[in-house]
C-alpha cells in the first residue's frame, strides 16, 4: 500500500517533467523534486514497518531490493536537484526517475512477491546487511553515472559533454568506494562468516566482480584516454547493465548460494 | 636511448595494460558467469555445437577460474599492479609531505596483499566436514577432539528454518582422550567450557574455525530386545546378539526418509521425536546367526532376528565444516587496506572538485 502511494507520487513527478522537458522555456519544475522527496520518505517508511515486523532489517528479498533501491535513487533524485548538482539539467532526473519507476513496477511483479518474511540462518548477519545495503547505496550512484554517460555519448555540444562527463565521473566516484566496500568486501567477510569460505566464484559473486572490473576498468581508461574517448562513457553504461544483470538476471537465469532470497 | 629493462618497466607499469588486462579479466569472467562450469565434455559438446565446443575446451573455458589462461592473465595483472603501485609509491614519497596523496597507493597494496592471501586460500585451504549426533565426537586437526553436547532447531510457523545451533566441547589433547571417534563422550564433560557454534558464528580456534554447515535428521530404528529393553541404530550401525549381530542398512524406500524435514509439528525439536509417518515404513536389515548371513526386510511390529523392530525415531545430525585458512588474515588486511585506501582516495578529489 505505501509502496503503491510512492509509486503513484513518481508517476506524478515523470508526468510533470516531461511537461517541463517540451516547454522551451520558463521556469524550474519546483514540484517534481519534492514527489521524489515525499516517494523516498514513504519507501524509507515501508522499508522500517517491515523491519519491524520481522525485527531484522527488511532487506533480504527481491521485493525490499527493489523498493529499497527505488527509496534512494528518489532520495538521490531530490539532493540533485535541490542542491543543484545537475545545474538545472532536466534530463539527468528524468532519466533516474524513469529508473526509480521501473524499479517499483517491477517490485510489484509476480517476480518480486511482497510478503513479509523473516531471515533464515544463512541471512541473520549484520554483514549482510552491510554488504546488501552499500551494493544498493553504491548502485543508485551507478545510476546517475549511467544516466550522465548515455547524455554524455549521445550530446554533440562540446561544452555539455564535458560536464557529463564531470557529473559520469562524480557518480562513478561516490558510488565506487561504498560498491567496493558493500559488493566485494563486505560480501567477502558475510560469506567467510556464514560458510567458511570467502570466495567461491558462485554467479552472485563472479557477476558482482564483473561489475567492479567494468567500473575499474572505466577508471583507469579515464586516467589514460583522451576526454572524446567514447569508450569510457560506454564502459559506464556496460558497468550499469552489468550491475542489473547481476541483480535480476542473476537470480532468474542462473542459480547459486544466494538464491534462496 | 632507453634500455630494453627500462622499455618492459615502463610497459609493465602501464595504466594502459592495467585498463586493457581489467577488460580482459571481465571479459574472461563473463566467459566463466556464462558458460556452465565443470560439466562433461560431452556436455558442451552438446550444448555448444561445433566450434562452439572446441574454443571452449582448447581454452579451459569450462573451468574458466583455475584456467591457464584465466590464471596467466591474472598473474600479468598482478604484476603489473605490483610494479605500478612501486613506482607510484616512490614517486609520491619522493613528494614533499603536504603534497602526497597515499590513497592509491594503500588501495593498490591493499589488492596486492588481497592477491597474495587468495592465491594462499586457494593453495592451502582445508575443510573437513563432521555429521555428529547428540553425545559424538570427532578429531579436530590438531588431535583435539570435539564433542556435540546438544543441538537445536528452531523453525518458523511456515517451515523455514529459523535457527540452527550446536553445543560443543573441545577436549584438548592433554586430557585422557575417550577411545575412536564417534563413540558417545562422557554426558557430563568435566568442566570443559562449552562454546555456542551458529550459522553466521563460527567458534574460531587456534589455526581453524568450525562453521554450522547443515542440519538434518536421519531415521533411526527402535529394536527391543526379548527383555523389553529398547535401543536405537543409525544406519550401518549394529546390534550385538548371542551369535551374531543384526545391522541396520537403509530405508527400504530411502526417499520417503532421507530428506524427511525436522519433525513436523514442534518447533523446536531439539530431543529426538517419535516418528508419525502416515504409512508404516519397512526397513532393510543385514542379519548374522552363527556366522551365516542375510538380508531381511521388516516392517515395525515384526521381528527381526531376536528382537522385535519397534519403529522409527528422528535423530538430529548437526552438519559442522571444519576449515582451515591460511590465507584469510591476509586477505582481511587487504580488504582494510582496500576500503581505507578507496575512501580516502576519493573523499580527497570529491574535496578537491567541490572547492
Ligand atoms: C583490481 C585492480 C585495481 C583497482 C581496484 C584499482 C583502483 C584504482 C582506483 C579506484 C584509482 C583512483 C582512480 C581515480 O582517479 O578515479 C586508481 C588509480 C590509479 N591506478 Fe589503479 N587499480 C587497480 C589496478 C591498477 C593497476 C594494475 C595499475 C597499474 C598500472 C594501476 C595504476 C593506477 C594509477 C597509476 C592510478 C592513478 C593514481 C593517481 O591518481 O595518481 N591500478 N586505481
Amino acid at each position: 500500500m505505501i509502496a503503491t502511494i510512492a509509486f503513484g507520487l513518481l508517476i506524478l513527478s515523470l508526468i510533470i517533467q516531461i511537461v517541463y522537458l517540451f516547454k522551451k522555456e520558463g521556469g524550474q519544475d519546483v514540484i517534481s523534486p519534492w514527489l521524489s522527496l515525499a516517494a523516498g520518505i514513504l519507501l524509507l517508511v515501508e522499508i522500517v514497518r517491515r523491519s519491524i515486523a520481522i525485527r531484522f532489517v527488511a532487506l533480504t528479498g527481491m521485493f525490499e531490493s527493489l523498493i529499497f533501491l527505488a527509496c534512494f535513487l528518489a532520495l538521490l533524485i531530490f539532493a540533485l536537484r535541490y542542491f543543484k548538482t545537475t545545474k538545472g539539467n532536466r534530463v539527468i532526473p528524468f532519466g533516474a526517475t524513469i529508473i526509480a519507476v521501473i524499479f517499483l513496477a517491477l517490485a510489484s511483479s509476480p517476480l518480486a512477491p511482497s510478503e513479509i518474511k523473516p531471515p533464515v540462518p544463512a541471512l541473520q548477519s549484520g554483514w549482510l546487511v552491510l554488504h546488501v545495503s552499500f551494493t544498493f547505496i553504491g548502485e543508485v550512484f551507478f545510476t546517475v553515472g549511467f544516466v550522465s554517460a548515455i547524455l554524455q555519448l549521445t550530446t554533440k555540444n562540446e561544452e555539455k559533454r564535458q560536464s557529463y562527463d564531470r557529473l559520469t565521473y562524480t557518480s562513478v566516484a561516490v558510488g565506487y568506494p561504498i560498491f567496493t566496500a558493500g559488493a566485494l568486501i563486505f560480501g567477502a567477510i558475510w560469506a567467510e562468516k556464514a560458510w567458511g569460505v570467502w570466495w567461491s566464484w558462485d554467479p552472485k559473486e563472479t557477476w558482482a566482480l564483473i561489475t567492479w572490473l567494468t567500473y575499474t576498468a572505466y577508471l583507469h581508461f579515464r586516467l589514460v584516454r583522451k576526454s572524446t574517448s567514447n569508450l569510457v562513457p560506454a564502459l559506464v553504461i556496460v558497468g550499469f547493465a552489468i550491475a542489473m544483470f547481476t541483480f535480476f538476471g542473476v537470480n532468474f537465469l542462473l542459480r547459486g548460494l544466494h538464491s534462496y532470497a | 636511448m632507453k634500455s630494453s629493462f627500462d622499455k618492459v618497466y615502463d610497459a609493465l607499469r602501464s595504466i594502459k595494460l592495467a585498463a586493457v588486462l581489467l577488460v580482459l579479466l571481465a571479459l574472461l569472467s563473463i566467459a566463466g558467469g556464462i558458460i556452465p562450469q565443470g560439466k562433461t565434455t560431452g556436455f558442451y559438446q552438446l550444448h555448444f555445437p561445433g566450434a562452439g565446443s572446441r574454443i571452449i575446451l582448447a581454452l579451459g573455458l569450462d573451468h574458466v577460474f583455475s584456467s591457464l589462461l584465466f590464471l596467466l592473465v591474472a598473474a600479468v595483472f598482478a604484476v603489473n599492479l605490483t610494479v605500478c603501485t612501486f613506482h607510484r609509491l616512490t614517486g609520491e614519497l619522493s613528494k614533499p609531505r603536504g603534497k602526497r596523496r597515499h590513497g592509491p597507493d594503500i588501495l593498490h597494496l591493499g589488492l596486492i596483499i588481497l592477491m597474495f592471501g587468495g592465491i594462499l586460500t586457494a593453495r592451502t585451504r582445508t575443510e573437513t566436514l563432521i555429521n555428529l549426533r547428540r553425545g559424538e565426537s570427532a578429531d579436530l586437526p590438531d588431535g583435539a577432539k570435539i564433542v556435540l553436547v546438544d543441538l537445536n532447531y528452531e523453525q518458523y510457523p511456515d517451515g523455514r528454518p529459523k535457527s540452527w545451533e550446536s553445543t560443543v566441547v573441545i577436549h584438548r589433547v592433554s586430557a585422557p582422550a575417550p577411545s575412536a571417534a564417534n563413540t558417545p563422550a562422557p554426558s557430563t564433560p568435566g568442566g570443559l567450557p562449552q562454546y555456542l557454534i551458529k550459522v553466521n558464528a563460527p567458534l574460531r580456534l587456534k589455526g581453524y574455525s568450525i562453521y554450522q554447515q547443515s542440519w538434518h535428521t536421519e531415521k533411526q530404528v527402535v529394536l527391543k530386545d526379548a527383555m523389553g529393553m529398547s535401543f536405537s541404530l543409525e544406519p550401518g550401525m549394529r546390534g550385538a546378539t548371542k551369535d551374531g549381530f543384526v545391522l541396520f542398512m537403509a530405508l527400504d524406500n530411502p526417499s520417503l526418509g532421507a530428506a524427511v524435514p525436522a519433525s513436523s509439528t514442534p518447533a523446536t525439536s531439539s530431543a529426538p521425536a517419535a516418528s508419525s509417518d502416515p504409512l508404516p515404513q519397512s526397513a532393510i536389515f543385514l542379519l548374522e546367526e552363527h556366522g551365516k548371513r542375510t538380508v531381511s526386510k521388516a516392517a515395525p511390529g515384526q521381528g527381526i532376528g531376536p528382537f522385535t523392530f519397534d519403529g522409527y525415531i528422528d535423530q538430529s545430525v548437526s552438519g559442522l565444516a571444519v576449515v582451515s585458512d591460511r590465507g584469510y588474515p591476509f586477505v582481511a588486511a587487504g580488504f582494510i587496506l582496500v576500503i581505507l585506501g578507496v575512501f580516502m582516495t576519493y573523499i580527497r578529489k570529491l574535496k578537491g572538485m567541490l572547492a
